[in-house]
């Protein structure tokens, strides 16, 4: 960093984390004393922990993963951890650590695959609230950056009471121990698919810590039968009360019996309730009770400052090249979620198999299909001044904080007798979700060796929509994250699940959430 | 070991048969190197979560007993004196460890109520029975066992009608379960208190109390209606009633007509009292005599996790807060006492922070060992508070 004028150009004094309440000053007695010998070595430490943090994190893992004792002796590749010295730039095998602290007096190492640091005195690894600061923010956001410093640590908390103090106020008695958020709605007759899209936005923490921290205040509000308050009362009853009993949203459902919406029809007064439907009702209803004002079109660029923009909507860029004069036009519009069609990769996978039963497929091959393939199509071009034939392209301009998927299960066909389908093959999604190939970034550039670009387009799967049983007959449930833990939500009853039970799931939606909330 | 070397990986699960080939030699020492990995991430994982916890609970602890040892400190500020444990140092305000958490402290604290946190669930898998001389923090290990809820609670079912409901129930519990019920009103006392039925909400226009299963359908015909016409008509008609209203339906409705409009609130100013063994009958939705029915949990509405604004409430919007705060059953659970069941008589209250006058209290007390406190947001019905004339004439924003 290049000196400003007025600043002095000596080197930078690195602080440790200042005394937290209930948390003690230094991971061991041994990294007590290492940050207590002079603010040198403090620094040195410190540079060199973020030094390594980089090594692991925006380089090739090979970098990290390949052990070579300073005298370079031997060289070894390795696919698991190696142990990066924090007082020299050895990187060792696990067994030449002892050898190596017992010769220099180095005693922390950084595991390679998860930069947690390992005090050879201890014999353990440490967890010290410095260094861990700076693994987490590099980890969240790539960067140690204090102004980007929003972790995911702090957002995905599964407390969000104790870790961010200021949601309690000082009139307002602290929230029970007890109160985790975790309840299940009650069914209030064919209601299942609000209530799938309820607890996901419920387990949401953009969304949650919104109306937690008084995004929208139902005292101040004055629009009758507003949805957004009937949110924040929900948000109130799940994560303040000590009540373990299902919910009735009786608010919500009033809201959306009176609600003016365009959904309103579809929902209300056919018998194929939808929950990707009710998620864009909501979301649209949420936006206009938050929000600019301004409808949210579908088709269009619209930028807004709500919280349900900030958290679901990003942007996509339609590219669109003249095969007469290579003229190119760029559309940008905005989304709420990316729908993903099934009917015809099941029909080519189908093919390709020649029996009836279809091949499961991957959500990376449906995103494939959607964003990085190109299609023919016509279009009236300036430069030419005439219809021509066009390649387009679509990719992802603007990667949203939460981005939601709709699976298209449900086909409508049309003709003489109009019907519905269900589409039950099978898509395979992941716990982690790389959405780098589909951006307009990596359409452009090569983004092969940028990991960091890589690790900001990183999501974590947050919650699952699931539809079973027939078209017609069938039942929602849903799965969502809290920390490490998933929960099975079907209607008033809230159970344990495991990962296996998450992604066995025939999803039907998919939320998942950016990893660094940069 | 050394023969295995080339044969497997680091975690030594995946071997190799002797006479394999060399890229099958490699295969098999890859596939076990990324079981390793797995197997080590995830020990990373819990070893951060658990050795923190005891980190913080030595800290805790410590921080405690330096607090106790200085009277004049307050709670918020660092006393200035020097305690040292098994676990850790108290020194110039500073908590420094000694030794390994993981061995000097064996018990996890809570970090927000400072109470010991139970290690094992109380039921299903893995339970344990908690020592009944330690007040546990109230965040319980989640229970997984089939039938029950991560509770342990579980769900009578609907009953379909009026009669039947209460037969069926009858029939499902056991005389000789020694379960000890509540010694309440009504059919509570027959159930184990992790057994719950469905509760009833208020429907936010004819006010009558409904049994949830059917709200939709109530509400579909009640506000919806037949069809989009009558379901817009009502939407005006209420909105109206409520405040100002949204813009949209302000924008084509003149106000002479909003004011015209009746409100349904007319039903809703007479609250009737009823008896707590009553309420089964209450949640059918065909009983239209009760028009009013409200039964709160009074501790529950005090936790407010953030600020709210209280008083102005000529600014306020009138909220039904028609959840699960009116159910009929609440859960009796061995640390979680305040099992009783309040009645509200809705009425029109001028203080809406302080508790209610028209509060009508009814306690079917389980184990009581906490007081009640106040609720501080008081639910009132929606159209019970006449905002209407006044701000109805005044345009729209
Ligand atoms: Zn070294
Ligand atoms: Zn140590
Ligand atoms: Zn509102
Ligand atoms: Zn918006
Ligand atoms: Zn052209
Ligand atoms: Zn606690
Ligand atoms: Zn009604």
């Amino acid at each position: 960093m290049a000196a400003r004028p007025g600043t002095p150009a000596s080197p930078k004094n690195f602080k440790i984390q200042p005394p937290q309440p209930g948390q003690p000053l230094y991971g061991c007695e041994h990294v007590q004393r290492l940050f207590n010998q002079d603010q040198a070595t403090t620094n040195t430490s410190i540079q060199h922990y973020k030094a390594i943090l980089r090594n692991i994190l925006d380089y090739s893992p090979i970098n990290a993963q390949t052990a070579k004792a300073a005298e370079g002796v031997t060289v070894t590749a390795s696919l698991t951890s190696t142990y990066l010295c924090l007082q020299c730039p050895s990187t060792l095998t696990e067994d030449d650590c002892v050898k190596h602290g017992n010769k220099k007096s180095h005693r922390f190492y950084v595991d390679s695959r998860s930069g947690a640091l390992y005090c050879q005195m201890c014999d353990d690894i440490v967890w010290d609230p410095t260094f861990e600061d700076l693994r987490l923010t590099k980890m969240g956001t790539g960067s140690f950056t204090a102004s980007r410093k929003r972790k995911q640590d702090d957002l995905l908390a599964v407390d969000p009471v104790k870790d961010n103090p200021q949601y309690i106020s000082t009139n307002t008695t602290v929230a029970s121990c007890k109160a985790s958020g975790l309840r299940g709605i009650y069914n209030a007759g064919a209601t299942c698919y609000q209530n799938v899209v309820l607890q996901s936005f419920l387990h949401n923490p953009v969304l949650r810590n919104f109306y937690l921290s008084d995004g929208h205040q139902s005292s101040n509000c004055e629009v009758p039968y507003c949805l957004s308050c009937a949110m924040d009362d929900m948000f109130q009853d799940f994560y303040a009360v000590e009540n373990t009993n299902g919910y009735t949203a009786a608010n919500i459902l009033s809201g959306f019996w009176i609600s003016e919406k365009k959904a309103f029809e579809n929902l209300v007064t056919t018998k194929e309730q939808d929950a990707h439907e009710f998620f864009q009702f909501l979301a649209e209803e949420l936006h206009e009770r938050n929000g600019d004002g301004k409808k949210p079109e579908t088709g269009s660029e619209h930028s807004c400052n709500c919280i349900i923009h900030q958290t679901f909507y990003g942007k996509l860029q339609s590219t669109t090249t003249c095969q007469n004069c290579s003229g190119v036009t760029n559309q940008v519009q905005s989304f709420l979620d990316l729908s993903l069609p099934l009917e015809n990769l099941t029909q080519k996978k189908g093919k390709k198999n020649g029996n009836a039963k279809t091949p499961a497929m991957t959500l990376q091959e449906c995103l494939d299909e959607e964003y990085i393939k190109s299609d023919k199509c016509e279009y009236r071009c300036h430069n030419c001044n005439s219809m021509q034939q066009a390649r387009r392209q679509t990719a992802i301009k603007c990667l949203p904080n939460v981005l939601s998927i709709q699976l298209k299960r449900f086909e409508f066909k049309q003709g003489r007798n109009e019907r519905a389908a269900k589409i039950e093959t099978p898509v395979h999604f992941p716990l982690q979700l790389n959405m780098l190939p589909y951006t307009e970034r990596a359409r452009t550039g090569d983004t092969k060796e940028n990991f960091e670009l890589a690790r900001a387009c990183t999501y974590d799967l947050l919650s699952v929509v699931v539809h079973v049983g027939e078209i017609d007959t069938g039942h929602y449930v849903s799965y969502c994250r809290v920390g490490d833990q998933w929960f099975a939500f079907n209607d008033h009853k809230v159970e344990l699940a495991s990962k296996s039970d998450v992604l066995s799931a025939k999803a039907y939606l998919l939320f998942y959430i950016v990893r660094s909330l940069a | 070991m050394s023969s295995d070397a080339d044969r497997t990986g680091k975690a030594g699960v995946i071997v190799a048969p002797d006479d394999a080939s060399p890229i099958d030699k490699l295969a098999h020492s890859v596939l076990d190197d990324l079981l390793y990995n797995i197997v080590h991430d995830l020990l990373i994982k819990v070893h951060r979560d658990e050795k923190t916890a005891r980190a913080n609970t030595a800290a805790i602890k410590i921080e405690k007993m330096a607090s106790e040892a200085s009277e004049t400190s307050t709670p918020d500020s660092r006393p200035d004196v020097r305690i040292e444990t098994d676990s850790a140092i108290y020194e110039d305000g500073k908590v420094l460890l000694k030794g390994n958490p993981l061995k000097t402290t064996k018990d996890v604290l809570c970090p927000r109520c400072h109470l010991p946190r139970l290690l094992h669930p109380t039921d299903g898998k893995g339970a344990k029975k908690p020592d009944p001389g330690i007040i546990y923090c109230k965040k319980h290990p989640y229970i997984e066992k089939p039938g029950f809820d991560i509770y342990g609670q579980t769900w009578v079912a609907p009953g379909p009608g009026r009669g039947k409901k209460k037969k069926d129930m009858e029939k499902k519990l056991d005389p000789n379960d020694a379960s000890s019920p509540a010694p309440g009103e009504g059919t509570a006392k027959d159930r184990p208190p992790n057994v719950l039925s469905f509760p009833s909400a208020t429907c936010s226009k004819c006010k009558r109390c409904i049994l949830v299963t059917r709200l939709n359908n109530h509400m579909g015909s009640c506000i919806g209606n037949s069809g989009r016409n009558a379901s817009r008509a009502a939407a005006q008609k209420i909105s109206n009633g409520g405040s100002n209203g949204g813009s949209q339906n302000n924008d084509n409705t003149p106000p002479g007509s909003q004011k015209g409009t009746p409100l349904p609130a007319s039903r809703a100013a007479s609250p009737r009292k009823r008896d707590g063994d009553e309420f089964d009958e209450d949640a059918d939705e065909s009983d239209p005599t009760n028009p009013k029915k409200k039964k709160l949990k009074p501790t529950t509405l005090t936790k407010k996790v953030i600020l709210k604004t209280k008083g102005n409430p000529a600014n306020k919007k009138d909220k039904v807060k028609g959840n699960s705060m009116l159910s009929v059953e609440q859960r009796a659970d061995d640390d979680d006492s305040k099992d009783s069941t309040v009645q509200v008589a809705p009425k029109k209250s001028a203080s809406k922070g302080g508790p209610s006058p028209t509060k009508k209290q009814k306690l079917v007390p389980v184990k009581p060992q906490l007081p009640f406190s106040a609720p501080k947001k008081v639910k009132r019905d929606h159209d019970v508070e006449s905002e209407s004339s006044g701000t109805l004439s005044s345009p729209p924003q």
